[in-house]
């Protein structure tokens, strides 16, 4: 196991930069909607300074330079010097965004995102340029530990702050996989320090526990440091090491050495700090020469440990404690916005779950079957027992969906930075409203649904908004909004996309889809008709195309990508009032309710979302098309009639289909087609089990599930089966006879 | 005189094995080569500084030679001197 522990914590840091990113833009919106609050502006403030910490640690010099000169403004900000107005808030929108960009860049090793020094330039000039460095104890609420040694002389003379930091890892920091070398040389780039490492704990090699901690460090440091600065070095290990920073002076430090006696008798004004009293005694040599290890004075609790395992630092860190870092001072906004516990897991893990639990499903239809077929009375304890067991199962099966879902908060505010940049790219005034972020979806699905949201985003703002000038004339305020929702809806996600618009111009798409050769001039189109004339492929109502949509990317790729997850997209218009595009979603990737129908001896399942009706074939219905196809008649139309058994090989196409079976389906693009089969079995929900990892793509197959009697059958993908369809209904010797 | 190669990382998942050779070593004038190392974790450094302890007990020598420049730049951050880590004739 050659795992990275370091790749692993830096990985984590990375998916904290995530929560913290989302708290960031949480708070933004907060301030915009006018809450200023010293609370919200401490969020945004914090969630930027932890970054910026992380970052730190990891050396990510272009994160942390960007966080920094970020946290700057807000500092100026979050200490009243600066109020907020509408151009600060856009700005600290967008530079949370770039944050994000900074972020992403760091983790994927990518070079920092363009634009982000403009935008700090901006930034900076609403503080009148650059501002002076962060005062980072103002933060933490830390109270500096400085303070607890009054020598009078300290605060007048202008000198270097001399930090000492005693550091103590546990072995628990060594198992998480943090390690000290990467603090040490992150506490070195401080300033300059003077590092001396306490050997005498370490037992002989016999009775060494390899993984157990016996060192500890004593770091001196000089300089412009704060003690924050040194805090968040340590951001990440604090619950898993001891530490002790206490601060003396380069000009106080080697005068007192030798005068300053505060030996064994603690701070007589602060009783309950006795281990300070060591920091003045073990004065800082700022001369480089390493003491030798044996004259560090060990603390007079340290003592006793000699061989032991450390124990958890008692009374002696518990001056440091309250400014832990950020955490002091986080501890009343992590009351306010406590995160729910939760527990990270590998999604290989879940997804390897997720597998055992479809087998269960397919082990419990077995099961039943085989009871089934054992003709046992209904109400005899076996049937009982299985039926309790079957609810059982569905019971777990939607349990572990549910592991699977994620709130779709993160997906919307990924929106909310698209309307940022949509908005400002064509000058409109819009506002995103979200409602129902907390809805759970499964994580596959969020994650294909960001590009068709993206694009539907953009579409509302650039062609659903009217300009600020024609809405003030239609009498609606000069800033468009666009409402995201989600909610649940009768077993499915519904997301609706809605623009207060004007609404689409019916007239004009009819004029484009007739100038586009897209329908006959004197096609006769309902309403609901002319809007779905939106999704054909690539129509636009744009006059220009524009920077932002409109580059030959329509909605119909939209709606491909929604039915590739099983979804459908509805438009709803009112002239006047604006669009609404409703997408319903499958909850989850892993069950889907299928018809299960028999093609040539063979069971296959065909998705329902597939299919509009069933039918069956009369004579009449039936027309000839060519010397190898056939049409059917339905419902006003020809449809082409596919054999699932001649498409998929088994078996030549029959002489006549007068009688036969057909599904009714439709394509992306609206075109319907029929397929034959030749009974149909039943209709009911199956598990998906993919096909690709062991045979590729195979044509017209999109996975395949187990049934009930332990049957393997294809689940089929209607729109890429008739794709690559020959479309064969007659056979040669039947043409020719015919 | 025994010679032990380092590892390249001397991290969490080296250190066991390292213990355990130095373990298996013990009792013998021992030499190691730190030369291919290019990361020396705390746990490691531990180990190194144990075994010298040992041998200074044990009145063996323990001599690490060469060592890659990672590697006495990692202990100058540790705050260590080779001379923590050896015994014997080099130390």
């Amino acid at each position: 196991m050659a795992t990275d522990p370091m790749a692993e914590i830096r990985a984590s840091f990375f998916v904290e930069c995530e929560e913290l990113l989302e708290s960031l833009q949480d708070a933004l919106s907060d301030m915009e909607e006018g809450n200023h609050d010293n609370e919200t502006i401490n969020i945004v403030f914090r969630a930027v300074h932890s970054i910026k910490g992380g970052a730190g640690a990891f050396g990510l010099d272009a994160l942390v330079g960007f966080a920094h000169r970020y946290e700057t403004v807000l500092d100026e900000l979050r200490s009243g010097r600066m109020t907020i107005t509408p151009e600060a808030m856009k700005l600290f929108f967008q530079a949370a965004d770039f944050l994000q960009d900074h972020v992403r860049a760091a983790r994927d090793a990518a070079p920092p995102p363009d634009g982000s020094e403009d935008c700090l330039v901006a930034l900076e000039a609403l503080i009148g340029g650059g501002a002076g460095p962060v005062v980072e104890e103002e933060v933490t609420d830390f109270q500096p530990m400085g303070l607890a040694f009054d020598f009078g002389t300290v605060e007048e003379t202008p000198t270097t702050p001399v930090w000492t930091v005693r550091f103590r890892p546990a072995a628990a920091l060594f198992s998480s996989g943090n390690e000290p070398l990467h603090l040490l040389r992150a506490l070195g780039k401080l300033g300059s320090c003077t590092t001396r490492c306490d050997l005498t704990r370490l037992p002989t090699l016999e009775s060494l526990d390899p993984e157990g901690s016996w060192l500890e460090w004593t770091v001196e440091i000089a300089g412009d440091v704060t003690d924050f600065d040194i805090r968040e070095v340590f951001d990440f290990v604090e619950d898993v090491c001891e530490i002790e920073i206490t601060q003396g002076t380069a000009e106080t430090a080697p005068s007192d050495a030798g005068g300053l006696s505060l030996p064994d008798f603690g701070l007589p004004g602060l009783p309950d700090l006795p281990p300070l009293a060591q920091d003045p005694e073990d004065p800082v040599p700022l001369a480089p020469a390493p003491a030798p290890r044996a004259e560090i004075v060990p603390m007079p609790k340290t003592e006793p440990r000699a061989e032991v395992p450390p124990p958890p630092f008692a009374a002696a860190d518990q001056p440091t404690a309250p400014a832990a870092g950020p955490a002091g001072g986080a501890a009343p906004r992590e009351a306010a916005s406590e995160p729910s516990a939760t527990v990270r897991v590998d999604l290989d893990r879940i997804d390897r779950l997720v597998n055992l639990v479809g087998e269960l499903v397919i082990n419990q239809a077995m099961l039943a079957q085989s009871v089934a077929e054992a003709g046992l009375p209904p109400n005899s304890a076996v049937m009982t027992g299985l039926e309790a067991f079957m609810m059982l199962t569905r019971d777990i099966q939607d349990s572990v969906m549910m592991i699977r879902a994620q709130p779709v908060k993160p997906l919307f505010q990924r929106m909310a930075r698209i309307v940022r940049e949509a908005s400002g790219a064509v000058g409109k005034e819009v506002r995103l409203r979200t409602e129902g972020e907390a809805t759970e979806v499964d994580k596959t699905v969020i994650e294909r649904l960001a590009d068709p949201l993206t694009h539907m985003i953009r579409n509302a703002v650039d062609h659903g908004l009217e300009r600020p000038d024609k809405r003030r004339a239609a009498g609606k305020t000069a800033e468009g909004v666009i409402t995201l929702s989600a909610q649940h809806r009768s077993g499915r996600v519904v997301i609706e996309v809605a623009d207060d618009g004007a609404g689409i111009n019916r007239p004009k798409v009819r004029e484009i889809a007739i100038s586009k050769g897209l329908i006959p001039p004197d096609a006769q189109l309902s309403d609901s008709e002319i809007d779905n004339l939106l999704f054909l492929p690539g129509f636009s109502t744009a006059d220009q195309v524009s920077a932002l949509s409109g580059r030959g990317v329509g909605m119909d790729v939209v709606r491909q990508a929604i039915q590739s997850l099983g979804g459908r997209i509805t438009i709803h218009s009112e002239p006047g009032k604006g669009t609404r595009f409703s997408i319903s979603l499958p909850l989850t990737l892993a069950v889907l309710d299928g018809m299960v129908v028999n093609v040539a001896g063979e069971t296959l399942v065909v998705p329902l979302s597939a299919i509009l009706e069933t039918a069956t074939l009369t004579d009449e219905d039936i027309r000839a098309l060519g010397p190898n196809t056939n049409v059917i008649h339905v419902r006003g139309a020809f449809v082409p009639l596919y054999d699932l058994g001649a498409e998929l090989g088994y078996r030549a196409p029959k002489s006549s289909y007068a009688g036969g079976i057909v599904l009714l389906t439709a394509q992306e693009n609206g075109t319907r087609s029929a397929l034959v089969v030749d009974s149909i079995l039943e209709q009911r929900q199956v598990v998906i089990k993919g096909l690709q990892r062991s045979y590729g793509h195979i044509p017209g197959v999109a996975a395949a599930t187990i049934l009930g009697d332990g049957q393997i059958a294809l689940i089929l993908d209607p729109p890429d089966l008739v794709q690559n369809a020959s479309g064969r209904t007659r056979s040669p010797a039947f043409a020719l006879a015919g | 005189m025994t010679t032990i190669a380092l590892a390249s990382r001397l991290d969490l998942s080296q250190v066991t094995p390292l213990c355990t050779a130095l373990r298996g070593a013990s009792g013998a004038d021992l030499v190691l080569d730190a030369s291919a190392v290019t990361h020396l974790g705390g746990l490691a450094l531990q180990v190194l500084a144990s075994a010298a302890k040992s041998a200074r007990l044990a009145g063996t020598s323990l001599i690490i030679t060469p060592r890659s420049e990672a590697f006495d730049d990692a202990l100058a951050v540790f705050g260590v001197t080779p001379a923590d880590l050896q015994t014997g004739e080099a130390a």
